[in-house]
C-alpha cells in the first residue's frame, strides 16, 4: 500500500527489507585480481605498451588505409552502418530492463541531488574518547607545510608522543599527493620534569641539506605545537648536542611558540581532487585582513583563494570568542561541496584568532552539508582528517 | 588461495560488498572497492591484534574506502555538467538500479533513491544500522563515533529519507493512484 506520510519506525521497517546483495564473481577471480594489484607494476608500464601498439597498427595499416582509397571507405561505412544497429538493439534492451525507471521526476531537478558533502576537518563530536594527532607534511613542491590529522580511536593511555612515533609509519604522504618525508629518522624522548622533547638524530641523518629536509626545524615546530603544549625542544646527533643544518649551522636548541592567525587556503594536490585546507605563511593582524586574504589566490605558493562568500567585513562582529559575520543579500551560496569546504577555512581561520565560534547573520542559505549557517558552529580541533586504517 | 582471504571471503565478503555496494550505488564501482577494502585489511592484518571484533573491523576498512572514493570523485557540479543531456535537457544516470531493487515494489525502489540524498556519514549510519542490522554500539565501534553521534545521525538520516519518501509520493504516487491526506 501507498502512502503519503511515514513514521520513522516505518521508514527502518522498510530499509530492513532492501533486497540482499551478493557479489556474483567468483571468490578466486577476485583473489586473483588482488595478487595483481599487489605486484603493481610501475606506472609507465601499460601505457608504453599501449603506445607501441598503437604505432604498430599504424604503421601496418596507415599505407593501406590511404592506398584503399574508395574501399577503404565503403568497408568503413559498412562497418559504421551494422554499428548503429547494434547500438539500437541495445538500447532497446536497456529500455526494457534496468534504465526504464532510473529517470524520476525529481532526477530531473538537478538543484534538488544532494552531492556527497563531506567535512575535511576533526570536529569535537567525532573525536569521542580517541586521541588527535597531526603531522604537518610538505606539498609534492616542498612550499607549503600541509596538516594532516587523524583520530585514533583507542588510544589506551598512550601518550601524544607514543601515539606520535606509531602512527608516522603510516602515513601515506604519496597517496595524498605530498611529499614522502614520514617516519622522521630521529629519535624522541620526553624529558617530562623539564617540559622539554629530546630529538636525537643519527650520524648519517638527512636532515642537512635538500630542499625538504630543510623543512625539518619547520615541521619539528609545527609538529610539536599542534600535539603538545611543550615549550623547549633540545637537537642530538647521536647523543651529542646540536644538529648541524646546511643554511643555519649547528643549533642546539628549539622554542616553541604557537603560531597564530593565518589564513586557511585550498591546496590542490592533483587537478579535481579535494582540497587540503592550508594556513599562509603570512600572519594577519585582524581576522579582517585574513578574511580579505582568503579571496585571492596566491599564486606563487600554489595556494586557491577558499573564501566563496561575499562576506561583508565591515560588519564582523566578535562576541564571547564568537565570530558573527555577514554575507551580501543577494548573494548566491551553494550547498555544494566546495561550499562547505569554503565554510570549513572560515572556521579554521576563525580558530587561528582564538575564536570558538562561528556564526553567519542573516545567511542567503540555511544549511551547507551538516552546517546549520545561522546558528553557532565549534571551530574544528584540527584541520584535514585523513583515515589510516589500524 | 591465501587461508586468511578464504576466511574474510567466507564470514564477511558479502557483508562488506552489500555495504559499499549501497554506499556508492553501483555495482561495478563496488566491485573495485571491495577489492581495495582486502588490500588494505593485508596491509594492516597483523596490526589488527583483535582489538575489536572483525566485522566491524571490516566495516570500519570499507567506509574508510567508500570516502577515500567519494573524495577522489570530481567535484559533484563537473560530473553533473558531463551527465547532463544538452538536447534532451535531462541528466543522464549512468548508475542505473540494478535490477535488485528493480524488481522490488515502488517504495523500496524510492528508498534505494532516497540513500542518495543522505550525506555519507547518514548513509553508513542508515545502511549499517537496518540493513545490516548492526546495534548502536557495533555501529559506533565501526564509524569510530561515540553511540549518541550514531543516535543524532540516524535520527536526521530518517528525516532526510522521510521527507525525500514524500516528495517521490506527491511526484510519482499521485499518477497512479489518488490518496486523500489528510493532515
Amino acid at each position: 500500500m501507498k502512502k503519503s506520510e511515514w513514521s520513522d519506525r516505518e521508514i527502518e521497517e522498510l530499509l530492513r527489507k532492501m533486497p540482499k546483495i551478493q557479489d556474483y564473481r567468483d571468490p578466486r577471480d577476485i583473489y586473483q585480481n588482488l595478487s595483481f594489484k599487489r605486484r603493481k607494476s610501475p606506472s609507465w608500464v601499460l601505457p608504453s605498451i599501449a603506445a607501441a601498439a598503437a604505432l604498430f597498427l599504424v604503421l601496418v595499416l596507415g599505407p593501406k588505409l590511404f592506398d584503399g582509397g574508395g574501399r577503404a571507405q565503403l568497408s568503413l561505412d559498412k562497418a559504421g552502418g551494422e554499428k548503429t544497429v547494434e547500438d539500437k538493439s541495445l538500447m532497446r534492451k536497456n529500455e526494457t530492463g534496468a534504465n526504464k525507471i532510473t529517470m524520476s521526476s525529481m532526477d530531473k531537478n538537478s538543484e534538488k541531488r544532494a552531492p556527497e558533502l563531506m567535512k575535511s576537518a576533526v570536529y569535537d563530536e567525532e573525536v569521542g574518547n580517541g586521541k588527535v594527532i597531526t603531522y604537518w607534511i610538505p606539498d609534492d613542491q616542498v612550499q607549503n607545510l600541509i596538516p594532516v590529522s587523524m583520530i585514533i580511536k583507542d588510544p589506551q593511555n598512550k601518550s601524544w608522543l607514543d601515539l606520535f612515533n606509531e602512527q608516522m609509519e603510516r602515513l601515506n604522504e604519496d597517496g595524498w599527493g605530498l611529499t614522502d618525508y614520514y617516519p622522521i629518522k630521529a629519535k624522541f624522548s620526553l624529558d617530562k620534569k623539564n617540559q622539554t622533547l629530546d630529538v636525537n638524530v643519527p650520524s648519517d641523518h638527512p636532515y642537512g641539506q635538500g630542499a625538504a629536509n630543510e623543512k625539518f626545524i619547520d615541521i619539528l615546530k609545527k609538529d610539536i605545537a599542534s600535539n603538545s603544549n611543550l615549550k623547549k625542544v633540545r637537537l642530538f646527533t647521536n647523543g651529542k648536542p646540536g644538529i648541524e643544518f646546511g643554511n643555519y649551522g649547528n643549533i642546539p636548541e628549539l622554542t616553541i611558540e604557537p603560531e597564530k592567525n593565518h589564513a586557511f587556503l585550498f591546496y590542490y594536490p592533483n587537478k579535481n581532487e579535494s582540497p587540503f585546507l592550508v594556513p599562509t605563511i603570512e600572519s594577519f593582524k585582524t581576522i579582517k585582513d585574513a578574511l580579505i586574504a582568503m579571496k585571492k589566490d596566491l599564486p606563487d605558493y600554489g595556494l586557491k583563494k577558499s573564501m566563496m562568500f561575499e562576506l561583508q567585513e565591515k560588519d564582523l562582529a566578535i562576541r564571547n570568542k564568537t565570530l558573527h559575520v555577514s554575507v551580501k543579500k543577494d548573494s548566491k551560496i551553494k550547498n555544494d561541496q566546495q561550499t562547505l569546504f569554503s565554510y570549513e577555512a572560515l572556521l579554521l581561520t576563525a580558530k587561528e584568532f582564538g575564536l570558538e565560534k562561528v556564526v553567519i547573520n542573516d545567511a542567503p542559505l540555511k544549511q551547507i552539508g551538516p552546517f546549520h549557517l545561522s546558528e553557532e558552529n565549534k571551530v574544528p580541533i584540527a584541520p584535514n582528517l585523513r583515515n589510516i586504517d589500524y | 588461495m591465501d587461508s586468511v582471504f578464504d576466511e574474510l571471503y567466507k564470514k564477511y565478503h558479502h557483508d562488506v560488498f552489500q555495504f559499499l555496494f549501497y554506499m556508492v550505488r553501483n555495482r561495478e564501482q563496488a566491485e573495485d572497492l571491495v577489492q581495495e577494502v582486502y588490500i588494505r585489511v593485508f596491509k594492516s592484518y597483523t596490526r589488527f591484534e583483535g582489538k575489536s571484533s572483525e566485522k566491524t573491523w571490516l566495516f570500519s576498512i570499507a567506509r574508510n574506502v567508500a570516502i577515500d572514493y567519494f573524495r577522489k570523485q570530481k567535484g559533484w557540479k563537473d560530473k553533473l555538467m558531463e551527465k547532463f543531456d544538452w538536447s534532451t535537457n535531462q541528466v543522464k544516470d549512468d548508475y542505473p538500479i540494478p535490477e535488485e531493487i528493480t524488481i522490488q515494489k515502488e517504495e523500496i525502489q524510492w528508498i534505494y533513491k532516497c540513500l542518495e540524498y543522505c550525506t555519507v556519514d547518514q548513509r553508513a549510519v542508515v545502511i549499517l544500522r537496518f540493513i545490516h542490522d548492526l546495534s548502536i554500539a557495533e555501529t559506533a565501534k565501526a564509524l569510530g563515533w561515540t553511540e549518541s553521534k550514531v543516535k543524532t545521525t540516524q535520527h536526521r538520516s530518517l528525516k532526510v529519507i522521510k521527507k525525500h519518501m514524500e516528495a517521490f509520493y506527491e511526484k510519482e504516487g499521485m499518477h497512479s493512484e489518488k490518496v486523500r491526506v489528510e493532515r
